[in-house]
This record gives structure tokens, sequence and C-alpha cells, in this order.
């Protein structure tokens, strides 16, 4: 068995790409049980909830059993860290727009794409900071407060930090989630998730 | 011939000093690392596998500086760590998390196969090194992890805690390693179990409050215990605890 195989099964990826199929089964059975296709905005809950469990599916494959053995390795780690994290989201920003294809505009695959970015850059960046088994947290704290709190909330600035639920495909919205994505996958390139008991 | 050379290590963890300017050397041979909780002992040997680093001062390795990052590379391909908890896949056999060490340290994919059933019937273990890791006893998962400290035939071995977990018997045969493994390089081990040093270590090093208490070989330690008013059953603990106590007393005038 080679070492990549061996890498593979302990970060636990059959598992995630699994998860993620799942994820975006229960999208499509969604998106078809609200009836999205008579109006777009009954897609705001799968365009939000979808990338939040694909991205706390993510988030939980950058846990490492054996961190402070991993430490002493020879091999460098930056490139691993970036394969696993830019093959998961090229995956899961495959599958998910799958839920939403009738309409491009309004909540369609852009914004599913958007928010796959967004999520899984949030994820990253959590699991830097707290550990890959917490990394879910912070999202989940973000998708919820924009999800419940959103429609009073006016402002110039929402594009860009109510990106989630931004309808269409504004500039504003896919800055924010690109530059989340870029920091967030940029730090746990260089530093890898923190270790936790 | 010196292996290790520590100058003036500093560790700093938030508030707490936990290596205060420690000097010491290593050379090929069994070490045995000594001291009460807290001392400094895991600090030490994190700063020594690489894992850790330090707030302050130098550490030679193998003829390179742990300071530059590419020597760091090149050390850590003859080097061996136990941690005191390792972590393993729970899914994967034996044979699987060795290989797995293996490929980590870059080791020829050639040579891993052979590397890795000589390791794991080193600890004795060839009779289960296809059963998953998740249905070993403690003793045996502790025995896995000294077998990927020891898949890449390390010239500096570093062992926390190695014999936690392991039966007497266990003990005993792990010692006839240490002595074998000692004999062709430096092998670093942080232990409570002073019996264990007495039985397996060319020589003993100290650490108490992060500083240098004592250095010396076990013989000289029991030798210290008789004449001094150390406590304990064994000769070599009255050594360890009149060294303590003669250490502390310097510290505090």
């Amino acid at each position: 068995m080679t070492g990549t195989v061996l890498y593979a099964r302990s970060r636990a990826l059959p598992q995630t790409v699994l998860a993620l199929a799942a994820t975006a089964l229960l999208a499509v059975w969604a998106a078809h049980a609200l009836d999205s296709y008579l109006d777009p905005e009954r897609r705001v809950p799968v365009v939000a909830l979808a990338p939040l469990l694909a991205a706390a599916a993510i988030g939980a494959s950058l846990y490492s059993a054996s961190d402070e053995l991993d430490r002493t390795a020879v091999r460098p780690w930056w490139h691993r860290r970036l394969a696993h994290l830019l093959c998961l989201t090229a995956l899961a920003a495959a599958l998910l727009p799958l839920a939403v294809l009738s309409s491009a505009q309004t909540f369609g695959p852009p914004a599913m794409v958007r928010n796959v970015l967004g999520c899984t850059g949030l994820t990253a960046g959590a699991a830097v900071l707290l550990g890959a088994r917490l990394s879910w947290l912070p999202v989940f704290c973000y998708v919820s407060a924009m999800y419940m709190g959103i429609s009073g909330v006016r402002g110039t600035a929402l594009p860009a930090w109510a990106w989630l639920l931004e309808p269409g495909t504004g500039s504003g919205a896919w800055a924010t989630a690109v530059l989340l994505f870029a920091l967030g996958g940029g730090a746990y390139m260089v530093k890898g998730a923190r270790g936790t008991p | 011939m010196t292996t290790i050379q520590v100058a003036g290590l500093h560790v700093r963890h938030r508030k707490t000093v936990a290596l205060d300017s420690l000097d010491v050397d290593f050379g090929r041979g069994v070490h045995g690392l000594l001291g009460p909780n807290g001392a400094g002992k895991t600090s030490l040997i994190r700063v020594l596998a690489t894992v850790a680093a330090p707030t302050g001062g130098r550490v030679r390795m193998l003829g390179e500086d742990l300071a530059d990052p590419r020597a760091r590379t090149e050390v850590r391909r003859r080097l061996g760590y136990l941690p005191q908890e390792f972590g393993y896949y729970p899914g994967f056999t034996v044979r699987e998390f060795v290989a797995y060490m293996a490929w980590l340290k870059e080791m020829p994919a050639a040579a891993t196969p052979a590397a890795v059933e000589r390791a794991v019937e080193r600890v004795g273990l060839a009779d289960r090194i296809d059963a998953r890791i998740r249905t070993l006893s403690g003793g045996m998962v502790r025995r896995v992890g000294i077998a990927q400290a020891i898949v890449n035939d390390p010239a500096v071995l570093l062992l926390d805690e190695p014999t936690a977990g392991l039966d007497p018997e266990q003990r005993v045969e792990f010692r006839e390693l240490l002595r074998e493994l000692g004999a062709g390089a430096t092998v670093l081990v942080s232990t409570h179990l002073v019996e264990d040093v007495a039985a397996a270590c060319t020589e003993v090093t100290l650490i108490a409050d992060g500083r240098l208490a004592y250095r010396g070989t076990p013989d000289a330690l029991s030798a210290l215990g008789a004449a001094a008013d150390g406590v304990g059953d064994h000769p070599i603990e009255r050594g360890y605890t009149a060294a303590l106590r003669a250490h502390r007393e310097v510290a505090v005038r």
C-alpha cells in the first residue's frame, strides 16, 4: 500500500468523499421538496446549509490523530495539505450545484460555489486556530447568525459580510468568499490544523 | 563522540519556565533522563525531536544546527521519536502504521517493507503485525510506538516514558532492546522508573526545575544514595532522592 493511500486513510478521505456525496443528495432532495423551481427564493436554506455541511465534513478530515509524530516528518506538508483542501473543495463545488441547476441568476450554481468557497475557507482557518474537531463551529455560528438575523439588517457593506445570502453573482460577495478561502486555506497550508488531544 | 550538544537552552510555556539555560551533551549509548513531574524532561525531548522550538539557546545534533530548517529536515531522517502519547489511526494495522511513519520519513519505498517487519519483530509483535491497532492492549500499542520510532534505524532515538503500560516481562525485554540500540545510536529515555535506568542506561541525567541537577553513571548515582540521606527502597532510588535534595538545597541558597 502506498504512502499516499495511507495518508488518505489517515485523514478519513474515503468517508469524507461519501459525506460530500450524501450532502449533495440531501441538497437535491431538499431543493425538490421545497419546490424551489417555483420560486428561487425557496432555495435559500439549501444554498446556505449544504455548504455548511460540506465544510464541516472537510474540516473533520483535517484532523490528524498523530499530530506529534507528523511534526517530525521529513516530507514537507504544505503541498499535501493544499492538494487535500483543493480536491475536497473542488468535489463539493462540483456536486452541490447539482441541487440548484434550474436558475443561474438567483441562488443558482454560482451562489452555491461561492458559498462552498467561503464556508470551506472559514473552516480551514478555524482548524488552524481551534483544531480540526472544532473547525465547524465558527462557520456554524456565522451561517446561523446570517440565516436567522439577516432580514432586519441594511447597509451598503451588506453584500461583503452577508455574502452567504446574496442571491446573485455580485462581486462584493464573491470577493469576500474568495478572500476567506485564500486566507483560511493559506493558513492551513502553512500551519496545518492545531493539535488537539 | 558527542551527537547532541545543548547550550543555554531556554523553553518557556506562557509564564512557566520549562528549561532554564540548560547545557548538556549526549554521546552514543543509552541515557536515562530522570526528574520529577514538570522538571522539563518532556520539553527537552520535544525540542530535540524538532517538534517544539526553544525560546533561547542552541541545539546541535548529528553535526547540524537545529535552528536551520534544512538541517532540521536532514536530522529528522536519522531521528526516532516516541512521544508520551503518540496517537494512532485505529483502522490501521501495525504494519500500515509503521509503514506510514516510514513514508513520512521518506525512507526508500523498496526498503520499507523489510524495515517495517524488522522493527515490528524487534518489539516482539511479529505475530500481530497485521492486527488492527485498536484491537491491541495498551502495552502492545506502546510497543507499536517503539516500532515506528526505530523503523528508520535512527542515529538518535528519543523515548518519552517508553515503558508506561508494559508489564514486567515486557519491560525486561525492552531493556534488552535498549541496550542493543544503544550500541550503535544515542538513545535518550525519559522515565520515572529508576530501576529501568539502573538496568539499561550507561549514563543518568537528572533534571529539576528546568536545570541540570545531576549527571553520572547509574552506579555513581546508587553510590550517592548509600553515602547521603536518600529515601527509597532501591539504591538508585536513594541516589535519585539524594541528588534531588542536594540540587534543591543549592537552589535555595
